[in-house]
């Protein structure tokens, strides 16, 4: 059972763990890496304790980093290019 | 000779302990050290803890945050420990994990009279009033105008010419009572968004400069609370308020919400969602949770929205099993309870996975149930309970009055 649903923009970035971290009520970090998001995992994990939560973010976020390597145009541009 | 000079230290050091002679057990979550029993792990029965500089300090209260732990002694001294990668020990330097208490030696020309620790945050406050705020600062929850953490100490100059009382640090944001107004007595900072700050209606992601909270104009308030994303307040006249993320389905409070009741509260705590409460008869009171917060009452996960009003008052139970046991102290972890009663028993229940129940194994309880501190306690000993996120603090004194 997910003890709490959490935005993604309440996540902090934490540069050691390379991974989105929020707080575990056990003390320590729930945490998600970049990866996990971009294939669609929605669940953070504390690695000491039985809990996790239930991230709530928009995939198309994470999926725009790796579609941009492959040329492929992210949305926010093609919105440009239809104002225009 | 030299016998004799052993036996007068022998003496000497005896009769130290015996005028602190005071005693503090720990348990639970021991992964950054927050037990100070010399090592990283959990324990799940009371530790009684023998470090030198917890026994030659005369301890006169503790706060538990996150994974660290801020001692005060009588003398206005701060011992901290446990962990500090975001400069929350206030020792001047980023460190993962401290084992044993060690001084805060940047506040030794202050006479510290309040501590509070949050998640990884700390805040100080001196006998003229003055307060300082150290650790993880990118919510504004130091109160110093941005977003920087610190690893020493610093003075909110925000209040420079106030009179600060107690400060209250919670997950990601902090609380601060005055006490030389009635108008403005409390503020908050930090992390605002399920309206823990209390100062504006609008939905608002973070605030680093402290701001009034209005709704207490015409009353007094004696303490603040805050923890995860709650916040509460207790007034002269024994009125409990709470804000911030709603307990048990309810919805978010963004200003100070009056605990329907016509019980007379003296001390409120927080978890990461319940509040527990103690009247001045010695009763306790849990609002939110389900005796145990979330954790084993599945069909509390995903109730229905329904008014806050409503929910408000028959959201609170009075703390069960303990028979007209009158209650002395209380307190609260994420999501574990800790009480004492008049019989110098400690009780605890909720969250055990990490031991933090004391209770000699890892399993939730649903009502108060007795820890075992190994020893008889003297007569004139009194208790106070400490909770951290996921670990509990002991801490027996003499009897005294006029020490709180």
């Amino acid at each position: 059972m997910s003890y709490d649903d959490v935005e993604i923009e309440d996540m902090e970035w934490n540069e050691e763990l390379q991974a989105y971290t929020y707080p575990c009520p056990c003390g320590d970090l729930f945490q998600i890496t970049k990866e996990d998001l971009k294939l669609g995992e929605e669940i953070a994990r504390c690695p000491s304790c039985s809990l996790y939560i239930t991230v709530i973010y928009n995939a198309e976020d994470f999926l725009a980093d790796q579609n941009s390597k492959q040329n492929h145009q992210p949305p926010k541009q093609q919105q440009a290019v239809t104002v225009a | 000779m030299e016998e004799e000079e052993r036996r007068n230290e022998a003496h000497e050091k005896k009769k130290e302990e015996k005028a602190f002679k005071q005693r503090i057990w720990s348990w639970g979550a021991g992964t950054d050290g927050q037990l100070s029993t010399g090592t990283l792990q959990d324990h799940i029965l009371p530790q009684l803890l023998h470090h030198p500089s917890l026994s030659s300090a005369a301890i006169s209260s503790l706060a538990c945050g996150g994974a660290h732990v801020i001692a005060l002694t009588s003398a206005g001294k701060v011992l901290t420990w446990g962990r500090g990668n975001s400069g929350q020990l206030g020792q001047g330097e980023l460190t993962n994990h401290v084992l044993y208490p060690k001084p805060v030696t940047s506040l030794d020309s202050f006479f510290i009279t309040h501590v509070s620790a949050g998640w990884s945050h700390s805040g100080f406050v001196s006998d003229n009033g003055c307060l300082f705020t150290c650790g993880d600062g990118s919510f504004g929850q130091l109160g110093h105008g941005d977003y920087i953490s610190h690893c020493s100490p610093l003075k909110v100059s925000y209040f420079v010419n106030r009179l600060v009382a107690q400060i209250a640090c919670g997950m990601r944001h902090s609380l601060v009572l005055l006490k030389d107004s009635s108008m403005n007595q409390v503020y908050g900072f930090g992390f605002g968004k399920r309206g823990q700050l209390g100062i504006s209606k609008e939905k608002l992601k973070s605030v680093n400069i402290p701001e009034v909270l209005s709704g207490f104009e015409d009353k007094e308030i004696v303490e603040i609370a805050a923890n995860g994303d709650h916040s509460a307040a207790v007034s002269v006249d024994g009125h409990l308020y709470t804000w911030g993320r709603g307990f048990k389905g309810c919805s978010d409070a963004h200003s100070p919400q009056l605990l329907n009741s016509s019980l007379s509260f003296t001390k409120a705590t927080l978890g990461w969602n319940h509040a527990l409460a103690l009247t001045g008869e010695g009763e306790g009171f849990m609002v939110g949770g389900n005796h145990l917060g979330v954790l084993t009452d599945p069909k509390n996960l995903n109730p229905a929205k329904q008014p806050s009003e409503n929910l408000r008052e028959t959201n609170m139970e009075k703390v069960p099993g303990l028979d007209g046991i009158k209650i002395s102290d209380i307190a609260a972890g994420a999501e574990h309870s800790a009480l004492v009663t008049e019989n110098r028993e400690i009780k605890t229940w909720g969250w055990g996975e990490h031991g933090q129940l004391g209770l000699g194994d890892t399993s939730d309880q649903m009502s108060p149930h007795t820890v075992s501190l190994g020893c008889e306690l003297n007569e004139t000993e009194s208790i106070r309970i400490f909770c951290g996120s996921g670990f509990t603090f002991a801490l027996t004194m003499h009897s005294n009055p006029s020490q709180h």
